[in-house]
């Protein structure tokens, strides 16, 4: 399989290959690796890269996928304008 | 194998089909061989000729006495697993559920086809129906060679 | 801040049933969608449902998703509905942040009924970003919601119902369907859906997997590949097809981000899809104002997700102190309807799932 030509995050353009580079490098954890590559941090919040970099850990690691633990997700889910925000924070005082 | 390609054997075909002798009017074939969760065939059968009972995911099971040959249960079943056949001299009469395009019209030739999908023969157009009750499924009568009795399930222009 | 007693995000099948009960019951409550339309995933469904009659089985799923936004509408006074309305951030205290347009709201719930459904599930083989590699629900937005015809040929990955019925769906549409192929050694889906595609001439082919794609901007070939029984590639089984697309359809992941915000106790049970809520008989999540049904708390049929909606709805009504005037009646009856949908070999899954999840919940 060429690593690089199979994507794993569709949103931040992450390929099997960076991540199977960073896993070989000793990092261990989901977070670990979003935190360096941004994986799951895109426009979907990780709806199809989670289970799939699940896996990968699972199968480097020799883990159980059910021990794999998933980054928590925070607000907010998509992009918002600061000028929406701060209009909002406006009509409400 | 039915689990691996689709196509059920001939001889799970057959243990939906009543003795050939009972063929001189239409009678509906359930080709539902697997349970699920499904039971329109017999709520929507106005003669209750089609039994599943309580358990939704039990299979149908057709009282061929009962049966009147209507079709109702044709177009009824989400799954397009039901038609009805009849014997008449040296030809099958079926009455098979059809939604695709374009429609068949009545006394076109269109071309038998098995449940493999590969062509086995002529079909004649005898009747094409849809009431709105059918909720866009078409109801189509076609004579095929007595032959395919086993094999024939739909046609294809 | 608007402030609302039971608000319900999502409005796929699941919601809108939830809604219905909920209002029924006298509980004002608001839903919101982020698509522009209610119906969730009923609505480009063009197939007959199965199920009973109590599901609505043997109607359209586009038509039952008309049935249940009429019966929302006819609770306008107690139903208020947003479309084209993202929730773009959920916290502990019950407050929903919202974006329509450019508009950026806040709402306070004393109760939430989660109701986002699931995605599709991703899959990594070579040049999965070509242009032409699809999941098979968006081709079937494209074909059933937009009238777009997504290709000329195509290859279905995976013979689960929704690779089945896409496939059906897409010849229907008059796009060739080369084959279906499936890594399992069985066909995933409902066999009289299989025999429904087969005898159209669409083979299914078992044990094949999907090795890679090909072209230069866009899919123009893929390449598939034979599996043994330990998963293994058989040597010289590569076979090169040429298609315009390539539809995938592996599965669906529960859609739970929402949740993790409000770090609402989950786990993975596979048989569930993915990470799920864990929730008690309730459909309470491990915060007991917030609620799930439908694909979020575990993948099935959407007839479930149908009777879990207005179950949820019931419950949730009843603790807001609103208990529905045939409460008892219902209770038993969703409680017996899904036991009947899921008592047969394809429900076995979600109901060894939902006694995983049952251990768990009494650990704690
Ligand atoms: S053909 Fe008519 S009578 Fe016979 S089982 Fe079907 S609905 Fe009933
Ligand atoms: S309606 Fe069709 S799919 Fe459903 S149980 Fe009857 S025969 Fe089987």
């Amino acid at each position: 399989m060429i690593k690089e030509d199979v994507i794993i995050c569709r949103c931040e353009d992450i390929t099997l290959k960076d991540i199977t580079d960073l896993l070989d490098e000793g990092y261990q954890t989901f977070e670990e690796i979003k935190r360096i590559l941004r994986i799951g941090m895109g426009a979907c919040q990780g709806s199809t890269c989670i289970s799939l970099l699940q896996r990968e850990i699972s199968n480097y690691h020799n883990i159980p996928i059910e021990k794999v633990e998933t980054p928590k997700v925070r607000p907010l889910m998509t992009g918002v304008k600061l000028k929406s925000i701060s209009e909002a924070y406006k009509n409400e005082s | 194998m039915l689990n691996k390609t689709g196509v059920p054997s001939l001889s799970l075909i057959k243990t939906k089909f009543p003795e050939q002798n009972k063929l001189f009017k239409a009678k509906a074939i359930t080709e539902c061989y697997e349970e699920i969760p499904c039971n329109p065939c017999s709520t929507s059968c106005p003669f209750e000729a089609i039994t599943i009972g309580e358990d939704i995911n039990k299979l149908p099971v057709v009282d061929f006495d009962k049966c009147t040959g209507c079709g109702i249960c044709v177009y009824s079943c989400p799954g397009l697993a039901i038609f009805t056949v009849a014997l008449k001299k040296e030809k099958a009469i079926f009455k098979i559920p059809y939604e695709l395009l374009p429609y068949p019209k009545v006394d076109e030739t269109w071309k038998a086809v098995n449940r493999d999908g590969l062509v086995i023969g002529e079909a004649i157009i005898k009747k094409v129906i849809l009431k709105p009750k059918q909720d866009r499924t078409l109801l189509v009568e076609v004579e095929v060679d007595k032959n395919l009795l086993y094999d024939f399930i739909t046609i294809k222009e | 801040m608007i402030f609302k007693d039971l608000v319900i995000i999502g409005g796929g099948p699941a919601g809108l049933s939830a809604a219905k009960i909920a209002a029924e019951a006298g509980v004002s409550c608001l839903i919101i969608e982020r698509d522009p339309f209610l119906g969730g995933q009923l609505i480009k469904q063009t197939h007959m449902f199965f199920g009973s009659e109590k599901q609505y089985a043997k109607t359209r799923g586009l038509d039952i998703a008309k049935i249940l936004i009429d019966d929302c509408l006819k609770h306008q006074d107690l139903i208020e509905i947003m479309t084209s309305t993202t929730v773009v951030g959920l916290y502990k205290d019950k407050v929903i942040t919202t974006l329509h347009d450019d508009t950026y709201n806040k709402i306070k719930a004393k109760s939430i009924i989660v109701s986002t459904g699931a995605s599709e599930r991703f899959f990594a083989f070579e040049n999965n970003d070509l242009p032409g590699v699809y999941g098979a629900g968006a081709v079937q937005t494209l074909m059933n919601v937009y009238g777009v015809k997504p290709a000329d040929k195509v290859i279905m990955v995976g013979s689960g119902n929704i690779g089945l019925i896409v496939s059906y769906q897409l010849h229907q549409a008059g796009v060739k369907v080369l084959k279906v192929i499936e890594a399992a050694s069985n066909i995933g889906g409902y066999k009289v859906h299989a025999s429904k595609i087969r005898r159209i001439g669409i083979p299914i082919e078992t044990r094949k997997t999907i090795k890679r794609a090909i072209g230069k901007d866009k899919v123009e070939q893929v390449e598939i590949v034979s599996l043994d029984d330990d998963w293994n590639i058989v040597d010289n089984s590569s076979e090169i097809i040429d298609v315009d697309a390539v539809c995938i359809s592996v599965g669906l992941i529960p859609q739970r981000n929402l949740l993790s915000m409000i770090d609402i106790k989950t786990k993975f049970i596979k048989e569930l899809g993915g990470i799920v809520p864990i929730i008690n008989e309730d459909h309470q999540t491990s915060d007991k104002d917030v609620y799930v049904c439908g694909d979020v708390s575990g993948v099935e049929e959407a007839s479930s997700a149908i009777v879990e909606g207005y179950y949820t709805g019931l419950i949730a009504a009843r603790n807001l102190g609103k208990e529905h005037q045939d409460f008892k009646t219902l209770n038993i009856d969703y409680k017996n309807q899904l036991l009947n949908l899921r008592s047969g070999p394809f429900g076995k899954k979600t109901l060894k799932g939902l006694e995983i999840m049952k251990e768990d919940a009494n650990v704690k």
